[in-house]
């Protein structure tokens, strides 16, 4: 029963981590491995593992090209095991306090990372970002623990937006808007020709796709300052200034698709592509699963500018590697985090995946195509970045954002109870 | 069952010859005794026993836990979510135990009979108990779409304002995950009654029908009584299946949206992996367990104790 499962964690001589990584690590991981080249997570030969959620098609294409090349370089090797991303997302802490953990894993920078390194599960870095070269201060900053030590390298990074098709748009008439009241016009004049103006897939089992908009609304209305102090507890989600968010983002509610609660993330990408939405509020990683044929159709605008004096701030997620520090491989997993820091590297994974996401290394070329160019410049010339609601504040608060934010959306008259139910349920968050 | 119900015998009229044997018990039979004990300790007792200590902390699963004392339990009593679940849980037993347990009678008393191609609609009502909940949970989240199967069905019958985004509406989710189940379940349930139902002796209707009784009190002088002992199992199973019942919604909705068809079991799980509140979850853990416990624990002893008198 459910209980048991629970339980078991604590048993001395029988501990979660004992018997999931001791027992059952083979069997678990690479019973969840979707990938042929996956291997044991220990290896006596000394491969460094690298534990991957990048299950989607192309994604997952990029890193196992990566990891051959790495090894093909002679030398260190590495096998990737290509976990479900939300397996992954849950099984991190049993990995990480493991007795013989994964060495190395895809995540992003964040609370959970800062959290992780506090616990010393993570390893030190700082030698391998010698090795580095120009990385910019802003991704040093991310890829700190809080106390100066580094325990992240960053390797790509993306940004958000509304997609659109250009060819529909030039179909409809209609241009990308430069404001707010140019953004409801537009969707006002797509309602009139029977599309649904903005999609979103926030059912099923992406309603943290719903956050994009309570992210951009906030650092447009309240600044990056505020929202990340408002996720990690130094505000409270009943204040004025949230209200004010919400009722920013009651004028456009009226133009969200009907069904944006009960699709995925996918379908809502897939109406978008097919000219059912007019636009989705949503980050380049969509593109992993579009069709090649297709990339070159699509543009993007820029999340309004809501208030002039607010300094205009981007989400711009990063992506990267962590390392274990009970690593078994040292050497060799400081190897593979040098590699994948290097300019070379990325352009190797930018090639190989669909080719939307940016280089962290100042030298590298992205896939230079003119949505990439126009991307980059937008987070170029942004004040700061954010990450995303999850990583700026933790994935357990994220549940929380999901059920404030579809009640939101599907009920906004209810605004002052959602806010009232989100503040309790974020102080449990917060308190653990 | 059976560990349960021998207590109660023991206690009643095999006490004395019990303990006469007892001097004589060989080491075998000792060990056949004793290890699946020390087994059964080590394995659910134990890990039940440090999730119950669990429940009094506060831990994130990778520190050392907390000791918080009763502050989960005194947390419930305050928390919506927690209110909401137990509601739904309550519904599910209502609705998910009683209309599986009415169906699925209804279904044995109807297929009973032999005739011709009965053995098709048996095996037809049975057949979903084979596929895996999880499965079948993907198949109907999909006939549950927007434009999924139901709603289109529902057009085509010109019955457009029934239409609705069954998963995504919060009036609608928990029954909307309550169907499947159900799906499922009746088979299974029928199954036992149809069992249940073989094992009635004929004689007993035959001499129901000379004394003239009408089929009504055929089935409530014959078949009831003689169904009590299926019955008691198709209590703790469903009992038990109830609240258990997590995989098709966890499949389904993830207790979304906002937490409306969210169960005792999903909140536990999303509390504890989700929110990574294990001291919480295991509080939950013990409510559910006491839940089930406590039902199935009464009647079953009392049933078992009229069955004997």
């Amino acid at each position: 029963m459910n209980e048991s499962g629970l339980t078991q964690r604590r048993s001395p001589g029988l501990t979660r981590r004992g018997f999931l990584l001791g027992v059952g690590s083979t069997a678990l991981l690479s019973g969840c491995a979707t990938s042929a080249t996956s291997g044991p997570v220990k290896q006596a030969a000394g491969a460094v593992t690298v534990q991957s959620n990048l299950s989607s098609a192309q994604a997952k294409v990029a890193i196992e090209a990566l990891a051959k090349a790495f090894s093909a370089r002679g030398g260190a090797s590495a096998t990737v095991n290509t976990v479900a991303s939300e397996t992954f997302r849950t099984q991190l802490p049993s990995y990480l306090t493991s007795a013989t953990p994964p060495d190395t894993y895809t995540w992003y920078p964040g609370s959970i990372l800062a959290g992780y390194a506090r616990k010393g599960l993570l390893l030190d870095v700082g030698d391998v970002w010698q090795t580095m070269g120009a990385y910019s201060d802003t991704f040093r900053k991310l890829s700190g623990d809080g106390t100066g030590k580094l325990v992240f390298v960053p390797t790509t990074y993306y940004w958000w937006g509304f997609f659109y098709r250009k060819s529909n748009f030039a179909k409809w008439g209609v241009q990308a808007p430069t404001n707010w009241s140019e953004f409801l016009a537009l969707c006002e004049t797509l309602k009139a020709k029977g599309v649904e103006p903005i999609g979103i897939g926030a059912g099923g089992n992406t309603p943290w796709t719903a956050s994009s908009w309570f992210d951009y609304l906030n650092i447009r209305i309240n600044g990056a300052q505020y929202h990340r102090d408002l996720l990690a507890g130094k505000s409270r989600f009943d204040d004025p200034r949230v209200v004010k968010v919400f009722e920013q983002w009651k004028t456009a509610l009226p133009y969200f698709d009907s069904r944006g609660t009960a699709i995925a993330f996918q379908d809502a990408t897939t109406s978008l592509l097919q000219g059912r939405t007019g636009m989705v509020l949503t980050g380049t990683f969509f593109t992993d699963a579009a069709p090649k044929d297709v990339l070159d159709d699509l543009d993007f605008f820029q999340f309004p500018v809501l208030d002039t004096a607010v300094p205009v701030v981007e989400e711009g997620p990063t992506d990267g590697f962590f390392a274990s520090s009970k690593t078994a491989h040292l050497d060799a997993t400081k190897e593979w985090l040098k590699y994948v820091a290097t300019a070379e590297a990325q352009e190797l994974y930018i090639k190989n995946s669909s080719g939307t996401a940016l280089p962290t290394h100042p030298d590298a070329k992205d896939a230079g195509t003119p949505l990439v160019a126009k991307g980059r410049k937008m987070l170029q010339d942004a004040k700061d970045l954010t990450q995303f609601f999850n990583r700026d504040s933790s994935d357990a608060l994220q549940p929380t954002a999901d059920a404030a934010l579809i009640r939101f959306i599907q009920k906004p008259q209810e605004l002052t109870s959602i806010l009232n139910e989100w503040q309790a349920a974020a102080q449990k968050v917060w308190a653990e | 069952m059976t560990a349960l119900a021998t207590p109660v015998r023991a206690g009643t009229n095999a006490a004395p010859a019990r303990a006469k044997k007892r001097k004589g018990l060989p080491p075998v039979l000792l060990a056949f005794v004793l290890v699946p004990l020390l087994v059964e300790g080590f394995w659910v007792l134990w890990p039940a026993l440090q999730g119950f200590y669990l429940s009094l902390t506060s831990w994130d699963g990778v520190s050392a836990p907390e000791w918080t004392g009763f502050g989960n339990y005194a947390e419930m009593f305050g928390d919506p979510t927690f209110r909401t679940a137990a509601l739904n849980t309550l519904i599910w037993l209502v609705l998910f135990g009683g209309l599986s347990a009415v169906g699925g009678l209804g279904l044995a008393m109807f297929l009973q009979r032999e005739r011709r191609g009965v053995g098709f609609y048996r095996a037809a009502l049975f057949t979903p108990v084979v596929f895996s909940l999880v499965a079948t949970s993907l198949i109907w989240q999909g006939l549950y779409q927007p434009d999924g199967l139901i709603n289109k069905l529902l057009g085509a019958l010109g019955l457009e304002s029934w239409q609705h985004a069954w998963l995504a509406d919060s009036n609608t989710a928990l029954y909307a995950v309550l169907v499947p189940a159900l799906w499922r379940q009746l088979g299974y349930v029928m199954v036992l009654y149809l069992a249940g139902l073989k094992g009635i002796d004929p004689a007993l209707y035959e001499a129901a029908k000379l004394d003239g009784v009408t089929r009504w009190q055929q089935f409530r002088y014959v078949t009831w009584p003689q169904l009590r002992g299926v019955n008691s199992v198709i209590l703790s199973v469903i009992v038990i299946d109830s609240l258990r019942s997590f995989d098709v919604v966890w499949a389904m909705t993830k207790g979304g949206p906002y937490h409306s068809s969210e169960l005792l079991s999903t909140y536990m799980y999303a509390t504890a992996f989700q929110s990574l509140r294990l001291g919480y979850a295991s509080a939950l853990a013990v409510v559910i367990f006491v839940l089930a416990f406590g039902v199935i624990v009464t009647y079953l002893v009392r049933a078992f104790k009229e069955d004997t008198v």
